[in-house]
């Protein structure tokens, strides 16, 4: 039996919640004006249909005819410098009330590292039946930011539509056969039949657990641009310095690299489509899954977002709470980059994977003190944290920050001066900083080109701005580079832990605003209000007003960023994320051309990619 | 006591069976085969602090080849699948399988167009691992009742275990 990968379309899917009154509404137009949106407007004038401020965001609408010289002036106007497009991503809005407007929209996400400035494009699509074909369509941005490539050919697999001029418009996350674009509001979540009572008659059950199927393979392709003339060899997905399931596919002449095609996907989970049928609280168990080594930062991240389209109030407790365990997470994050880094170009050396991560479980000991889990941890909620840290917390993290530095000296006595080490790793990998802006690489794959930019510093959040703490850059771009700047970057997170345990204001763990954050169970037993709220909360969830907001965080990777489309009702109507990873795994192609085999294995070590996150 | 009597010192007699699955149980070597989260915690088990080393299973090897174990660690997604079958096809027989966690055993969180509902679905699985993910604890309790499957298991015709095993009478608890 083939393995059916039409999706079902079942009765209780198609169902619409009950909404109140006016809900499911559009995004409302932004309001208010600064001066790169004056400078815009002056310059395009009756091309920008709307432009503002929304949620703190700035917003510019763009005709779709305009958006290629619009994207051209923001990069090149000297009084704008967009030097970077960070993020691609679109909404199906035909589920909205919409009154002749387009069905399809993409949204960019452009950012100014010099100037220190985020800007939102909206652009409608083209219907199909403007050009040829029957597909929406849109212009490729592909010829100002190189790195538009793998986001736009994200959207084109996802939400189906074309990007004019793209120059290879391929699948990349699912497989090359896949009936429909998933995200697409008519395409059906899928999935199987939960055995119920009710649904027990289901004729799918007879099978359940007894089926094997062919699970038949497709043959693959020779990706475009690359020669028979040369040596095409398969890397993956099943291979042991892959990080996981990735699959490169590389061109050889000799054992020099002449080009790489990675082929993504062997873990899409459709973390999208999930997040658009579940509440709002209910996707933070989901971010866990993403960035499986950094499941704080992601919860974060994802929290963060909602509670500023709320504009919810963050209990100064569990602020410094979520800062401990973002930079723990970290920790734990480069250890375990470090430990793998270090496997993959030695071939053997175990004896720093038994090293690090014997660390690393003292920090996940911490995690388990907290919240009960050791990896995906849900513990950073909507509102604030999930229960209280466990007094016996702080002095265990004190002993474990006295012993940190001294490790991570440990370490690096095995390894930076190591000859062979610095053999494997300087100068290869090498990306210039101007590659690095274009390809919208972030993180210390930026850093490490010499970019100066932190998230936690140059747009704090969560109070970051309250602590000490260096950024460390590096010139050379290569690997050595990113490793170095690596091991700072622990060093730096156990400076800001120390200040943050060492103020720990007492206080609230959670925010009090009853609407939105659950009560503690204590005062379930003795308030009846409280049960309600709970009630509610459980139920129904709360509901966020219309629009949509991009926010980003300092991952260990890079930017984690959460683009959130809200029609008002109680889930998320778009729900993007945008990996870290997957924007700087786009280089691997880019640095590994002309170097060795074997250098492509320290290439992918040293971008530290999550392959959860990559195909999300 | 009878045949032991009449030959010289330091010679067993046993049954062939049980010396090939002696053999079996305590050298099962696991592919190295990381899908997602789970991937992390089956790491963590081989690493110091829980050492899979104890029961001899430390050696993670990158060919199906030379692998008795797979671990399917984590969700199995329509692209994976195919990859996954052949992978599985291509291990040497005596060959077991565990499905640790809930996506690899049933979908888990991810009832969606993506994932596969349960390795299951293209491989036949010998012992299911609960958890998202299940601790090294957990996966380390797995392989004990792999084990106790493999001492059962006879070199005959058809593999065939004698009979389907209750759990407690695999691996009582409190054992």
């Amino acid at each position: 039996m083939p393995l059916d990968v039409a999706p079902v379309i079942r009765s209780y899917e198609t169902q619409r919640t009950l909404n109140p009154p006016g809900i499911p509404a559009l995004a409302p137009p932004p309001e208010g004006e600064t001066e790169d949106i004056r400078r815009i407007a002056g310059r395009f004038g009756e091309d920008i249909p709307a432009a503002g401020l929304h949620h703190g965001n700035q917003v510019v609408y763009a005709q779709p005819g305009q958006l290629k010289a619009l994207a051209t002036f923001l990069r090149d106007d000297p009084q704008l410098q967009y030097e970077t497009l960070i993020d691609v991503t679109s909404v199906d809005r035909s589920e909205l009330p919409l009154d002749g407007e387009a069905r399809f929209q993409t949204i960019y996400q452009f950012r100014s590292y010099s100037r220190n400035q985020h800007l939102t494009v909206v652009t409608d699509c083209r219907s199909g039946t403007e050009g040829n074909g029957t597909s929406p369509h849109v212009d490729s941005l592909t010829s100002v930011y190189r790195g538009a490539e793998w986001p736009e050919r994200e959207v084109f697999d996802l939400m189906g539509i074309r990007f004019d001029g793209h120059p290879d418009p391929r699948r990349i996350l699912m497989p090359k056969n896949w009936p429909n674009h998933p995200l697409q509001k008519q395409a059906p979540l899928g999935g199987e039949e939960v055995p119920f009572t009710f649904t027990w008659d289901d004729p799918e059950f007879d099978t359940l657990g007894t089926q094997i199927l062919a699970a038949e393979s497709v043959a693959p392709d020779l990706p475009p641009g690359m020669s028979r003339q040369n040596m095409v060899i398969n890397m993956g997905p099943h291979h042991p310095s892959t990080h996981g399931v990735l699959r490169l596919v590389v061109e050889l002449d000799g054992e020099r690299v002449v080009s790489i095609d990675p082929d993504l996907g062997f873990l899409h989970s459709g973390f999208e489509k999930t997040g658009e049928n579940k509440r709002y609280k209910d996707f933070v168990y989901y971010t866990d899954r993403m960035d499986y080594l950094s499941s704080m930062s992601n919860n974060l991240g994802y929290c963060l977002t909602v509670e500023q389209m709320l504009g919810l109030e963050i209990p100064e407790r569990a602020q410094v709470i979520r800062v401990i365990m973002a930079e723990m997470q970290r920790i734990a994050s480069h250890l375990f980059w470090l430990a793998t880094h270090v496997l993959d170009v030695s071939g053997t050396g175990m004896s720093l994977l038994m090293y690090a991560t014997r660390e690393r479980e003292r920090i996940l000991d911490l995690f388990e003190m907290a919240c009960g889990a050791r990896l995906t941890v849900s513990y950073i909620r909507i509102g604030g944290v999930w229960q209280d840290l466990p007094d016996a917390f702080v002095a265990e993290l004190k002993d474990f920050l006295r012993l940190m530095p001294q490790k991570i000296s440990e370490y690096e006595a095995m390894v930076t001066e190591a000859p062979l080490w610095q053999e494997r790793l300087k100068g290869v990998g090498h990306v210039s900083a101007e590659d690095a802006l274009a390809m919208g690489l972030t993180g210390p794959m930026l850093r490490g080109s010499g970019v100066d930019w932190d998230l936690r510093r140059d747009r704090p959040y969560s109070g970051y701005e309250e602590y000490t703490f260096e950024v460390p850059t590096r010139d050379s771009g290569d690997c050595y580079g990113r490793f170095t700047l690596r091991l700072e970057e622990m060093r730096q997170s156990v400076r800001i832990l120390e200040q943050a345990v060492d103020n720990l204001p007492s206080g609230l763990y959670r925010s009090n605003n009853r609407k939105v954050a659950l009560p503690p169970r204590a005062e379930l037993d003795v308030s009846m209000e409280a049960l309600i709220h709970h009630f509610k909360l459980m139920t129904e969830g709360f509901h966020v007003e219309p629009g949509f907001f991009y926010h980003g965080i300092e991952s260990s990777k890079g930017e984690l960023g959460f683009f959130i489309y809200s029609d008002g009702s109680a889930k998320p109507y778009r729900l993007h994320v945008h990996g870290p990873s997957f924007n700087n795994l786009y280089a691997i192609d880019h640095i590994s051309r002309g170097e060795m085999l074997s250098d492509v294995v320290t290439n992918i070590g040293s971008i530290d990619i999550v392959l959860g996150e990559v195909d999300r | 006591m009878g045949i032991e009597e009449k030959v010289p010192e330091g010679i067993l007699t046993t049954s062939l069976d049980s010396v090939v699955n002696w053999g079996r149980a305590n050298s099962t070597w696991p592919l190295l085969f990381g899908l997602a989260c789970c991937a992390m915690e089956m790491i963590a088990t081989g690493t110091a602090r829980h050492d899979i080393a104890r029961y001899g299973s430390e050696l993670f090897r990158a060919s199906p080849r030379q692998a008795d174990l797979m671990i399917v660690s984590g969700r199995v997604s329509n692209k994976m699948a195919p990859v996954i079958k052949r992978i599985y096809d291509q291990m040497l027989a005596p060959k077991w399988v565990i499905a640790m966690g809930i996506c690899a055993s049933a979908g888990g969180p991810f009832n969606n167009y993506a994932i596969i509902q349960g390795v299951d679905k293209i491989i036949p699985v010998d012992v299911y691992v609960p958890g998202c993910p299940p601790r090294p604890e957990s996966l380390l309790y797995a392989m004990d009742m792999l084990r106790a499957k493999q001492r059962r298991e006879t070199i005959g015709a058809g593999r065939k275990v004698e009979e389907p095993l209750a759990v407690d009478e695999i691996m009582p608890l409190g054992v």
